[in-house]
């Protein structure tokens, strides 16, 4: 049997970028380039390293607006076989709940056996989206995951998860939902013909809400949760005094442990 | 993570407050806060009873009652202990599905108490545990969910206002969750201090305190197994008082830093660059998806200080830096610096200590 790889990708604000603006303590975004989120690069990776072992394909999907179609142009030039776009007005002002419902209605359509995403994005960071998916489609998930042995016999996922003081193996029935751990699997770099490929000849698949059938489960008014208010957090105050020599370090040291 | 969660992000004038009606929930069948108590192997996740004393703040407030939940086999110990500790009642799952934990059967367990019992607010430890299964708990209910909260409060009318740090710590957002219950949050360990349980209270009552619940979910609906669990060292980092750090920057050489923290009797902690390369376990990674730490000291060693490190030890009394490179935004959350080599600053470091110690008891 092929499996099905699904892939969630999302293109951020590069976080070393983003700046406060000074009037009206917001963030300013507006003026920080996008890129992909940067520990979806790794969920990609997993993707693939299923890919290596087992016959599957792979399909990268975004929900955001068409410039966020660069995400998807990388994902493809890093290996995946398709990707798909989910773009929709419909979907302004989604929290975590449509977010992850939408994905889990894409993931569902495309017979996913495997879901996998990065840990947590740097601009939301909540990391709920990838037990949300499981959720909505009632499906098995491992989330931390450090290492990957698929089981196409057993039609299992074997994960090495991250745990409080070690590690655990898991193994859990398709169709499985997978966050990896970030920083766990190096992303491989693109190779120079599927650049060219993903850039010049191909075009992601487009779907709606509506081709999903859920326009009427997204957006603002289904979301559980809203911004009540935003506050910039004030820096720590430090000294941040430069010492010359380490006796003089160690003295400071020394005051503060008295 | 993937695709737009716009609710917990920071740029949008979100000056809609949710739905009108998403289901026409009838909010005022809601009531109660609850804290879930984490156990694995009858070791409870220090988190859970910085929440319950949390959430005593929170029921003086709204006269609500507290209610500790407790998931997991071989129980009373803990049940009793969230008892001392404050929590007006107990709901327990005993039995073996339980134990170890995995995502399905808990979130089915824990989903089924909240559609029957219906708490108005619900606090979880944002361990990777608590992290795992919220959503699963949040996404049947259609509840709020605000994850990796680092305060908490509640308004006049009893509505939660869960704050969370936003883009690395610059912000902390205000999340709400006004038309949906029950009022869910995920909180990073570290943040609250623990109470102190009364061991001589007058639990006389404890019967009636303490309601078994029906156990929902059976071993053959089950969709995933622990092979294998290998657990050591979870030392709580959050309690020290001493701290050393070590980043990529000791490239593997643990030594100098091993002395060092002996000499200042601290813990040991790492980034998470030093996390992912195996130096140092997980559990005692510093930062956003780590724990957050407040030590009278901090000692960062080839540490460059990035956002979402500085955010797990932005809490610490004294901040020490020893780096290579003078330009390191480490300097600027650090009280004292200095730029050098950790392997050669260290041990010098160390003896200057010690010698200061043996100064200190000779006569
Ligand atoms: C979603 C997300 C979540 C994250 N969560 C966390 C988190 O919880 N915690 C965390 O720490 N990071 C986290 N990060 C990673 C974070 O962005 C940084 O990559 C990380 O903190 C860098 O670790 P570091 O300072 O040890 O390494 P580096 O940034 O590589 O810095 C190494 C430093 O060591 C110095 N150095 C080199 N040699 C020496 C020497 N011989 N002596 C002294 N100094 C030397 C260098 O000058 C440099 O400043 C997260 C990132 C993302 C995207």
């Amino acid at each position: 049997m092929t499996w099905t790889i699904v892939v969630g990708v999302k293109q951020v604000p590069d976080a070393k970028e983003v700046g406060i603006d000074p009037d009206t303590g917001r963030l300013d975004r507006a003026n920080a380039p996008a890129v992909m989120n940067p520990p979806d690069r790794h969920a990609l990776e997993a993707a693939l390293s299923i890919k290596d072992v087992v016959d599957a394909r792979v399909v990268a999907i975004t929900m955001g607006p068409p410039m966020a179609t660069p995400v998807l142009e990388e994902a493809v030039a890093m290996g995946c076989d398709d990707a798909v776009l989910i773009t929709d007005r419909a979907f302004a002002g989604s929290d975590t709940w449509p977010t992850s419902l939408t994905l889990a209605s894409a993931a569902d359509t495309l017979g996913a056996d495997v879901v996998v995403c990065g840990e947590e994005t740097t601009d939301s960071s909540t990391g709920q989206v990838p037990p949300g998916i499981a959720a909505h489609n009632g499906w098995a998930q491992l989330t931390y995951v450090e290492d990957l042995e698929p089981r196409p016999d057993e039609d299992r996922l074997v994960a090495v998860r991250d745990v409080e003081g070690g590690y655990e193996r898991v193994a859990a029935e398709l169709p499985v939902v997978v966050a990896v751990a970030y920083g766990e699997f190096d992303p491989r770099p693109a190779g120079l013909h599927r650049k060219l490929y993903a850039e010049n000849d191909f075009e992601p698949i487009e779907w709606t809400a509506a081709d999903l059938g859920i326009e009427d489960e997204v957006g603002l008014d289904v979301s559980p949760t809203s911004v009540g208010g935003m506050e910039t957090v004030d820096p720590v105050d430090r000294r941040g005094e430069v010492v010359d020599d380490v006796d003089e370090l160690a003295s400071r040291l020394a005051e503060v442990i008295a | 993570m993937s695709a737009s969660d716009d609710a917990n992000d920071t740029n949008d004038t979100n000056d809609t407050n949710g739905a009108d009606d998403a289901g026409g929930i009838d909010l005022e069948a809601y009531a109660d806060v609850w804290v879930f108590v984490e156990v694995h192997d009858g070791d409870v996740m220090a988190v859970s009873w910085e929440l319950l004393e949390e959430g005593k703040k929170l029921t003086a407030k709204t006269g609500e009652d507290l209610v500790a939940l407790v998931i997991g086999e071989d129980l009373d110990a803990v049940v009793r202990e969230a008892l001392e500790r404050g929590a007006d009642r107990v709901l327990v799952a005993d039995d073996p599905v339980f134990e170890p934990y995995r995502a399905d059967p808990y979130g089915a367990q824990f989903r089924a108490m909240v559609e029957e019992r219906k708490p108005s607010i619900v606090l979880i430890g944002g361990t990777h545990t608590g992290r795992d299964f919220a959503g699963r708990v949040a996404v049947p209910t259609h509840a709020g969910l605000t994850a990796d909260v680092t305060e908490i409060d509640v308004d006049d009318d009893g509505l939660l206002q869960a704050r969370r740090p936003a883009f690395g710590g610059d912000i902390l957002a205000t999340i709400l969750c006004e038309e949906h219950r029950p009022q869910m949050a995920t909180v990073r360990p570290g943040v609250f201090e623990p109470g102190e349980p009364d061991l001589d209270g007058d639990f006389a009552t404890v019967d009636e305190a303490i309601t078994a619940v029906d156990v929902v979910v059976d071993e053959s609906e089950t969709i995933s197994e622990v092979l294998e669990r290998n657990v050591g060292d979870t030392t709580d980092i959050t309690e020290a008082d001493r701290i050393v750090a070590v980043g990529a920057g000791i490239e593997g050489d643990l030594e100098p830093a091993i002395d060092l923290a002996e000499a200042l009797g601290a813990e040991l902690v790492a980034s998470r660059a030093a996390v992912d390369e195996g130096w140092v376990d997980g559990s005692r990674q510093v930062g956003q998806t780590g724990k957050t730490v407040r030590p009278e000291l901090y000692v960062a060693l080839g540490i460059s200080g990035a956002i979402q490190h500085v955010e797990g030890m932005n809490k610490s009394g004294t901040v020490i830096a020893i780096n290579t490179d003078p330009n390191a935004p480490i300097f600027e959350h650090a009280d004292y610096g200095i730029v050098g080599d950790f392997a050669d600053v260290c041990p010098r470091l160390a003896k200057s200590l010690r010698e200061r110690d043996l100064a200190e008891v000779m006569p």
